[in-house]
């Protein structure tokens, strides 16, 4: 809040003539009485003088008023007094001079005594007034000071509170300081609860994984036996051939899912050779030749020749890349366009001076399009975890994905899912890369 | 040259059947099936098998117990062994055998081209001795 001046506007207009008339009285008062009094006494030979010419006794008589009003004000009563007794005087013989004539001798006298009657009155009312006028001063600077005392007891306050205020903001700030330690420690407990939530996770569907892998391998190993011997010495009817592929197919995806399982809660050390990631994308599209052709999926192909090599496990890679594609596919229930694009990305600053042949640093993504319906913003946030699965229970176990972000997150990459312009999944996978001059 | 024998040692009667069928249809091996783990040492006496496919996972006795017994067997114990077992992977074995120390594994499903390849790199380790 801003201090305003400590006279109020509301009683400075009020004041403003009061002052004037004021400052006037000042400045007459500053003379000094004796002056004062001294020139009334003139002012009353003057008036006597006009008195005697113009013989026009009641008018002018009025005039003597005048000085005995001043000295009175000014003066003070004594003097007042002096000068009205010198106005009786002067009067008296003013009227002597003008006219002799009265039927009485004393006449003159008694008009004289008259007047000076009159002048005592003007001289104690005056003075009355005088009196009451400094008691009134006395009283509005009182009450002045009061209020100046007042205003300025409010600006201390005012002070105190705007120190206060600061204080206040100061603490505020602090406050707001720890909030945000708190938040943060928060989320980081956050996280690290999640991150505990999905150790237990891991740990119990390990333990499952070993518990169900016996119990389902073997007969998988019988049926996976039969059809070798059927698919060996079968018949050479095409379609006969076919279906024992899918028999063989279906043994490999179901002993696949075991094996994620397994591998899920022990993941084991990768085996890094540097790869180029085209040829991982193609072998996998070569191990999905099948199911694309089948589902009535076509493949766009826009990789980017030349990348520069990755430090990748070939196996886990395309473990990543099947999972994407059988997605894909699985989205595009009647049929559509798989769209695989790779490209690099230098670091600008990674630049190394001279050029030519020296190393570079960058990233290299790889992004996993289809034409399908998308994924819907809800389920966004809770694709990547374990057991999350939109499609019907007992055909799939949502571990599809979970799989692909932790192998693609220890090859120390990143994997992002969004939704095309046109409507479809877009998935993309970040790696980066460094090489050696 | 006379047949391989094999010995193939499995609780489950479709397993040990699928692969005799598969080995015997190539023509080159001669095959027994055993289902009881007990029986393996008798069975092994009496076949004199050239190799032995041994589950891991038997009730009763398990694939590492009647492997023990038939290394102690005088007669026995220099046949090789092949594990079968649903314990690893395929990705742990790289879907192929799984050498650890003297023992041999093949992750279950195995098909049966890695399983021929697998009998036939343990047969030629073998005769040379
Ligand atoms: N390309 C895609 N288009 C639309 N939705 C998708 C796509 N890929 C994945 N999803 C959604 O994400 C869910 C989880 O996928 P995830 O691969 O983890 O599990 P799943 O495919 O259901 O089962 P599985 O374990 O067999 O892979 C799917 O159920 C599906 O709803
Ligand atoms: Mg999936």
């Amino acid at each position: 809040m801003p201090t305003d001046d400590p006279d109020g506007a509301a009683s400075h207009s009020a004041d403003q003539p009061q002052s004037r008339w004021n400052d006037m009285m000042a400045f007459l008062g500053s003379w000094s009485k004796a002056w004062i009094t001294a020139a009334s006494f003139q002012l009353v030979v003057v008036v006597g003088i006009i008195d005697v010419i113009t013989g026009y006794e009641v008018s002018v008589s009025l005039f003597y008023l005048l000085p005995v009003s001043l000295s009175t004000w000014f003066a003070g009563r004594a003097a007042g007094a002096s000068v009205a007794a010198f106005s009786t005087v002067v009067w008296l013989a003013a009227d002597l001079v003008r006219r002799p004539h009265y039927h009485h001798p004393l006449t003159p006298l008694w008009n004289a005594l008259i007047m000076g009657l009159w002048f005592a009155v003007v001289v104690t009312l005056l003075d009355i007034l005088k009196w009451t006028h400094a008691n009134l001063e006395a009283t509005v600077l009182q009450r002045t000071g009061k209020l100046r005392n007042e205003i300025e007891g409010r600006c201390r306050v005012e002070d105190q509170l705007t120190q206060t205020n600061a204080d206040l903001r100061v603490i505020r700030q602090q406050l707001q300081e720890s909030l945000d330690d708190l938040r943060k420690s928060h989320a980081e407990l956050q996280h690290t609860q999640l991150q505990l939530i999905e150790a237990a996770k891991m740990e119990s569907i390990g333990r499952m994984a070993a518990g169900i892998a016996h119990e389902v391998k073997n007969p998988l190993m019988t049926l996976s036996l039969g059809a070798d011997y059927l698919f060996e010495r079968g018949s050479t009817r095409h379609d006969e051939v076919e279906l024992l592929k899918d028999m063989k197919d279906a043994v490999q995806r179901a002993s696949g899912i075991i094996n994620l399982l397994m591998d899920y809660s022990k993941p084991r050390p990768l085996q890094l050779v540097n790869e180029d990631v085209n040829s991982i994308i193609e072998s996998s599209l070569e191990l999905m030749r099948h199911q694309l052709i089948k589902h009535n999926v076509s493949v766009v192909r826009k990789l980017q020749v030349s990348l520069p090599p990755l430090l990748l496990d070939q196996r886990r890679m395309q473990h990543v890349f099947l999972n994407l594609f059988t997605n894909a596919v699985q989205a595009m229930s009647g049929g559509g366009t798989l769209t695989v694009r790779s490209r690099a990305e230098a670091d600008a600053t990674s630049e190394a001076p001279g050029g030519g042949t020296a190393g570079g640093a960058g990233r290299v993504f790889v992004e996993v399009e289809d034409t399908g319906p998308g994924v819907p913003q809800e389920h966004i946030a809770s694709l990547f975890e374990p057991f999350f699965t939109t499609k019907g229970p007992g055909e799939e176990t949502g571990l599809g994905l979970s799989i692909v972000q932790r192998l693609v997150t220890i090859h120390g990459g990143s994997i992002a899912v969004g939704n095309c312009p046109e409507g479809g999944a877009r998935f993309v996978l970040t790696f980066n890369y460094r090489t050696k001059g | 040259m006379a047949a391989k024998r094999i010995l193939v040692v499995d609780d489950e009667l479709g397993i040990t059947r699928g692969i005799m069928m598969n080995l015997e249809g190539a023509g080159e091996y001669e095959v027994r099936t055993e289902n009881k783990a007990r029986d393996t040492l008798t069975a092994a006496r009496d076949f004199r098998p050239d190799l032995i496919l041994l589950d891991v996972m038997m009730p009763e006795m398990d694939g590492g117990d009647v492997a023990s017994e038939l290394r102690d067997d005088p007669v026995l114990k220099d046949i090789p062994i092949v594990f079968l077992t649903a314990a690893i992977s395929i990705e742990e074995t790289g879907g192929h055998e799984k050498v650890s120390g003297p023992m041999v594994y093949l992750a279950k499903p195995v098909v049966t081209s890695e399983l021929t390849k697998c009998i036939e790199r343990h047969l030629r380790q073998q005769s040379p001795s």
